[in-house]
Order: structure tokens, then C-alpha cells, then sequence
């Protein structure tokens, strides 16, 4: 199918939007069908809808071409929907706070906090779903699979706006950033390079001068060791050049690496530093 | 938009993602082997686009498509399938004849004599020939089904799948459709649909915070550039023909000397052409990625970069034993391929050390979810060990270098000693400076 029709072109969009028409074709629902056939399906909807799209699609083909495709370096894929979305986006749609009963690492569980559910975050890494939610605690992000019961609770609208800014500017206060380097003579490479850190936001700036390309990637701080992990991915490519903290961890990195190396010239493992564990996904 | 055109928007807009902000117009434009001129007609038609299409006003593009996940779900490179070019009467036409028909069945007369009514005074009125002929594109993308019964037909815009759902019903769906246009492959006619579902949610009285729900992160946005090419490489592989095309290799090659060529977006006369047989596709959920894997006769199996493909056309077909024979080469090649590497087979023993505070051991997870068709076993309380098969060490090197302190390459030596060797490289990174004496 085709995706360049010029069913999509923007023009008529924007004329179809003037007049509140709405054109579907033919690509768009044979998607659905295909995408519909994926076990996640069963936690999306509720009774009886899911029977119904199928029926309205009856008629449709499935996107054979799916065969053509083979994914790689894909992680498992833990989770793509969870029951919890559906009655979780609908409080935060409403502006509703939110009470909740988590489950802790070791055991146990945190009963009745109380805040304001803020978005629902998807780790395209781990593939697994998240509630960022705030609370007097500050801004806490939990695992659905944590979650053991959510309850909306009213929120007067006044409220409502000071959570939500109060939630949104601690995103913007958490925010780090670090610039990183291409080591020049892997310029060659600037492709790969790009496209590794492509999944933050960044932006790149170019010396034309020394011939030099420097990435600025922005990130929430506890997000770093996940900036590292892309890094040390792309060993002698890249360095930091600011960020003082990635630097550091960067040389501890590589010092407690060859520390193993060293410490084991046979197969005993080595006994030693705590190691580049983190919760990089 | 012609062939080349779009070629040049693709690479156009890949540039804006991947590289954002970091060239001046003149520089912009010399990477793509275009003119400045080009460079200003090709932004201002993309800015005219994200107008048309956004009610917000359009951020300055040249400073790049910068991304920022907390702030909107929109895919910003989906605009790029919106681009093809149209005439305006035409635009004009098309979406009048399909609000005749969002309500009612109607026969091509009647919508004949209520466009008259409906196209406004600066456009002409289409004839008869003009309209049979919209609404025989109209049913083809199906957009429109002709209704039972005999002549004359009626028709009617086919939007039953959003009519036929109660408002809590579509809400889900658009949340189904959201879900798996961002976590699957392919994306692209899931993000057309979710738009679509959106504008329905809106005329149902849903405000704007009904749609910035989910969040998707670490996601790697210009995927869906690539898919432009899955099409016509689906249909090469359904029909098993060969393809054409000009191949812009963005790896390093043999010009590594020249230094200031960006081996992205390499001018024209640095491509070759190319002829393959594409036989399957590979998606690289490490870079997000996409590869052409076809067979050549003088060079076997190969492998491209789909964003290296530019001016693809279809060849001549092959017969399906020969297409099945290749087909199953190529499966078997890259069976144990970390992505598309098919150099000798290694096999690698990695340990892994547990982190050492309590808790998740993230270590683990990970090499237990990434770690493909490797097998883990247990060594200590503080170690396991890992095992795989796989074709070259290249592709999965950084991925066990991303571990940085928490894996130690057991064997093959050689690769333990390279390493070893990068290590110190990139220790020396990171020491502070010294004055040689």
C-alpha cells in the first residue's frame, strides 16, 4: 500500500478539516486489521468493542507484506499494553487526582498515596509501561506492573492547574545536559552517530573550521546512565566534553572495566569494583 | 512532487532530525548537492505544510526538528506523507465531493449538481467525466464504497468503522492505534490514522488534553522516513522483481581520506547504481534502522541502508524457484546474525557481574531482554556467564561494550584484547590533560 496517495496530501486535510469531513482509506484500516491480530488487543478495549472492530473490518485485508520484515537487537518485548492504561489516561484526561496502592521491590506494598497522575510513559528500551505521577514526595515514576489499585480522586480544577505546573516545572528543573563530541577522525561515521543519539533531544552544531561536530543531548537526570550506556556503545567515537558528572562516571567506567581485565588473566572472576550496573535499560 | 523531489525531501528532512541546527543554509545545502535556492523553496514548502496542518505557529525548521517528548505525542516527520503534490482544484474537489458524501449516498448526477452548490466561486465546476473519475480514485484508496443495488450507483463515504463506535470506543481505539503506531513496525499508516481519529474524537467535543497522554521514550523518530521505501521494496519482494536504484553508502568507504565529505547526504555522482533482487527487510531496533537485504549475481548477498536508497525502480522479475532459493540463503545467513553481519560464525563467551547493592538486577534484565538467542547460566552469586553464536563480532561488540564495568569478554581472546585496547583508548579520554615535557 502505498503511503505517498495523494488521498493524504496536506491540502485536502486541511479542507477536509474546514468542513469536518473525514476520509478513511482502505491503508488505514487494513493497519488496524493487522495491528488488532497482536495480543495486545485483549487489554485495550472493553468487552464487546474489540468483536465489533473486528467485525467492521471483516472485509479488509491484513498487511501480508509483515512477513518482509525481520526485526532485530529488539528487546523482549515485556509488555505493550496494560489493562491499567485505559483507566489511568481517563484520569488524567479529566484532570482527576489519583489514589494509589504500589507494590515495593522488596516486598510489601505502599498503601493510599495520594497525587496527581501526570502522564504515562512507554520505555521503548525496556518495553514496559510507567506512570509519572506527582506527589508531596515529589515526581514519582512506577511501573504499572507496581500498580495494585488506582482510584481516582476529585480534584477542585484550581488545584488541579497548580499540581500540573508544579509537576512540570520539577520535569524542566530535573533536566541535565551534556555535550558530546565526535572524536574526529571517526567523522566517517557521523551517520551511525547521529542516528544512536537520535532518540533524545538534541541538537548538533558543526565547526567547520576544525571540522568538529558537538552534540548537546538534554535529558531528565535520572536518565543518565542510560546516556552512558549509548556511550560506552560507541566507544572511541564519541567523548563528553561537558557534563562533569558523565565525565567522571566515563573514567570510572573504563578504569573499573580494564580493572577486570586485569584482575582476571584466566576464567576466575575477578573480586572487585561495584561496576557500570545501573539502571541503564 | 517528482521522484527525485521526494528523494531530496526525505533526505531533506532527515537532515533537519538527525543533524538539527548544525549547518548554515549554504552548508545545509551543499551536503544535499542542492542550491541555496532550492534549500529556501524546499523549507518554505515544508513550513507551509506544518501550517496548513497545525494550529500552532511553526517553529523555526532550519534550527532543525527538534524533539522535546514531554511537550507533544505529535510524530513531527509524518508530514513528509503528506507531501505529494496536487493541484489546488483538485484538492479543492476531492474533499468537497467527500463531505457530500460523509452523510448520505449519492449517485455521480447528484453529486454532479450539489457541487455546483458546494465548490467555491474561484474554482470551476468539475464535469461529468472529472467526477466519475474522483469517485472511481475515492473507492480504489477506499475512501468511499459504492452501496448494493443497481445502477445508477450511489455512493458513500466509508467511515462506518468511526460511526459505528461510541465516544468511549473510540477513545480506546485511538489509544490502540497511538500504542501500536509508536511501539511497531510499520508505523506510518497507524500515525495517518491516528490523526484521522483524532480529528473524529475533536468533532465529538474532546479537547486537546485527550491527546497528549502517552509518552514514548527513546524512540527513534525518523523510522517512519525510511518506511517511504517499504512500499515499492514490498511490492519488488511480492513480485519477486529486481530493483534499480542509486545507492548513497553512508558508511565509511574507500574515500575515508576525504575529509569533508558527510557521508550522509553524499551528492549524486558519489552514488552508484545498484540492481538487487530484494528478497527481505530488516528493522535494527538498536539504531532504529532499516535495511534493503538483497541478492546481487556478481557480488551474492548485500546488504543497504535504506536511507542510501534514492531513485528506486522496479527491474525485471526472476522466477519464484530462484527468488526461493535466494530467499532461503539469505534466512539461513542471517539467522545468527546480531543484525545483518554474515561473516564467520564466533562464538562468544561474555561474564557478566551483578551489580552489588540490592535490589533489581538491572544487569541481568538486560542481558536476559537484549541478549537475543544467547544463553545465560549461572557462574557465582556475583556473576553469570553468556554464550552466543553469532556471525562477526562488529554488530554486537557495542552492545557488550555498553555494559561497560559489568561484562568481561571471556573469549574469543582476540576480542577480549581489543577491548582491552579500546578501553584504554577511552580511558585516556578522560584524563586530564598533560603537557608533554
Amino acid at each position: 500500500m502505498n503511503p505517498f496517495e495523494k488521498i493524504f496530501n496536506y491540502q485536502i486535510l486541511s479542507r477536509l478539516d474546514e468542513a469536518d469531513s473525514i476520509a478513511l482509506t482502505t491503508h488505514e484500516r487494513s493497519w488496524l486489521k493487522t495491528m488488532l491480530e497482536h495480543p495486545a488487543s485483549d487489554d485495550a478495549f472493553a468487552a464487546g468493542t474489540l468483536s465489533k472492530l473486528r467485525d467492521l473490518l471483516r472485509n479488509e485485508d491484513s498487511i501480508d507484506s509483515r512477513a518482509y520484515i525481520i526485526q532485530k537487537a529488539k528487546s523482549r518485548e515485556r509488555q505493550v499494553y496494560h489493562p491499567l492504561l485505559r483507566p489511568l489516561r481517563r484520569m488524567i484526561q479529566e484532570g482527576s487526582g489519583i489514589r494509589l496502592t504500589t507494590r515495593l521491590k522488596h516486598g510489601g506494598v505502599q498503601a493510599n498515596q495520594n497525587g496527581l497522575p501526570v502522564k504515562l510513559e512507554y520505555n521503548m528500551v525496556k518495553r514496559e509501561w510507567y506512570l509519572l505521577w506527582y506527589n508531596a514526595r515529589g515526581l514519582m515514576s512506577s511501573k504499572l506492573q507496581h500498580i495494585v489499585s488506582a482510584k481516582p480522586l476529585p480534584l477542585p480544577p484550581e488545584r488541579f492547574e497548580d499540581l500540573r505546573s508544579r509537576a512540570f516545572a520539577l520535569l524542566e528543573e530535573r533536566r541535565t545536559h551534556a555535550v558530546i563530541e565526535i572524536v574526529r577522525e571517526y567523522n566517517a561515521e557521523l551517520s551511525r552517530i547521529l542516528y544512536a543519539f537520535s532518540c533524545f533531544d538534541k541538537t548538533v552544531s558543526y565547526d567547520e573550521n576544525l571540522d568538529l561536530y558537538q552534540i548537546r543531548v538534554s535529558c531528565l537526570a535520572d536518565e543518565s546512565e542510560f546516556l552512558l550506556s549509548k556511550i560506552r556503545f560507541l566507544g572511541r567515537r564519541v567523548r563528553i566534553v561537558e557534563g562533569e558528572q558523565l565525565r567522571r562516571r566515563m573514567r570510572e567506567s573504563a578504569a573499573w572495566t580494564l580493572a577486570r581485565y586485569e584482575g582476571t588473566p584466566d576464567s576466575q572472576p575477578a573480586p572487585q569494583p561495584p561496576g557500570d550496573a545501573g539502571s541503564a535499560s | 512532487m517528482a521522484r527525485e523531489s521526494f528523494d531530496k525531501e526525505v533526505q531533506f528532512l532527515r537532515m533537519l532530525a538527525l543533524a538539527g541546527g548544525a549547518y548554515s543554509r549554504q552548508q545545509f545545502a551543499d551536503r544535499l548537492g542542492i542550491s541555496v535556492h532550492t534549500y529556501d523553496k524546499t523549507l518554505r514548502y515544508i513550513k507551509d505544510m506544518r501550517t496548513a496542518l497545525s494550529s500552532e505557529a511553526a517553529e523555526d525548521l532550519a534550527e532543525g526538528l527538534r524533539y522535546n517528548h514531554y511537550e507533544s505525542a505529535d510524530p513531527l516527520l509524518l508530514f513528509l506523507f503528506r507531501s505529494k503534490s496536487l493541484k489546488d482544484s483538485e484538492s479543492v474537489r476531492l474533499a468537497v465531493l467527500i463531505g457530500l458524501m460523509q452523510g448520505e449516498a449519492m449517485t455521480a448526477k447528484e453529486l454532479l449538481d450539489a457541487c455546483s452548490d458546494s465548490m467555491p466561486s474561484d474554482y470551476a465546476c468539475p464535469d461529468e467525466k472529472t467526477v466519475r473519475g474522483d469517485l472511481k480514485y475515492l473507492e480504489e484508496v477506499g475512501v468511499i464504497r459504492r452501496m448494493d443495488g443497481g445502477r445508477p450507483y450511489r455512493y458513500r463515504a466509508d467511515i462506518d468503522l468511526i460511526d459505528r463506535l461510541a465516544d468511549e470506543e473510540l477513545l480506546d481505539l485511538y489509544d490502540y492505534v497511538d500504542v501500536m503506531a509508536n511501539t511497531q513496525v510499520p508505523a506510518v499508516q497507524g500515525y495517518l490514522l491516528r490523526d484521522t481519529l483524532k480529528k473524529a474524537l475533536t468533532r465529538r467535543g474532546y479537547g486537546p488534553e485527550t491527546f497528549d497522554v502517552h509518552l514514548y521514550k527513546y524512540h527513534y523518530h525518523t523510522r517512519i522516513l525510511d518506511e517511504a521505501h517499504l512500499y515499492t521494496i514490498f511490492e519488488a519482494i511480492r513480485e519477486h522483481r529486481k530493483l534499480t536504484f542509486l545507492y548513497l553508502s553512508p558508511k565509511k568507504g574507500k574515500n575515508y581520506a576525504s575529509k569533508n565529505t558527510n557521508p550522509l547526504f553524499e551528492r549524486e555522482t558519489e552514488g552508484r547504481v545498484e540492481t538487487a533482487l530484494p528478497l527481505r527487510v530488516v528493522y535494527d531496533h538498536q539504531y532504529g534502522r532499516w535495511y534493503l537485504i538483497g541478492h546481487s549475481p556478481r557480488l551474492g548477498t548485500m546488504k543497504y541502508r535504506l536511507e542510501g536508497i534514492t531513485q528506486i525502480e522496479m527491474g525485471e522479475a526472476v522466477d519464484a524457484e530462484t527468488f526461493g532459493r535466494r530467499l532461503e540463503a539469505v534466512e539461513q545467513e542471517l539467522e545468527h546474525s546480531w543484525v545483518t553481519d554474515s561473516h564467520r560464525r564466533v562464538k562468544i563467551r561474555v561474564r557478566f557481574y551483578n551489580p552489588g547493592r540490592a535490589g533489581a538486577n538491572f544487569v541481568r534484565e538486560r542481558v536476559e531482554a537484549q541478549g537475543q538467542w544467547g544463553v545465560l547460566t549461572d557462574e557465582s552469586d556475583t556473576t553469570f556467564l553468556y554464550e552466543i553464536e553469532v556471525n562477526g563480532i562488529y554488530e554486537i561488540k557495542p552492545w557488550l561494550r555498553s555494559f561497560g564495568s559489568s561484562c568481561e569478554v571471556l573469549e574469543p581472546a582476540w576480542l577480549r584484547r581489543e577491548l582491552i585496547a579500546e578501553w584504554k583508548e577511552i580511558q585516556a579520554y578522560y584524563e586530564p590533560v598533560r603537557e608533554n615535557l
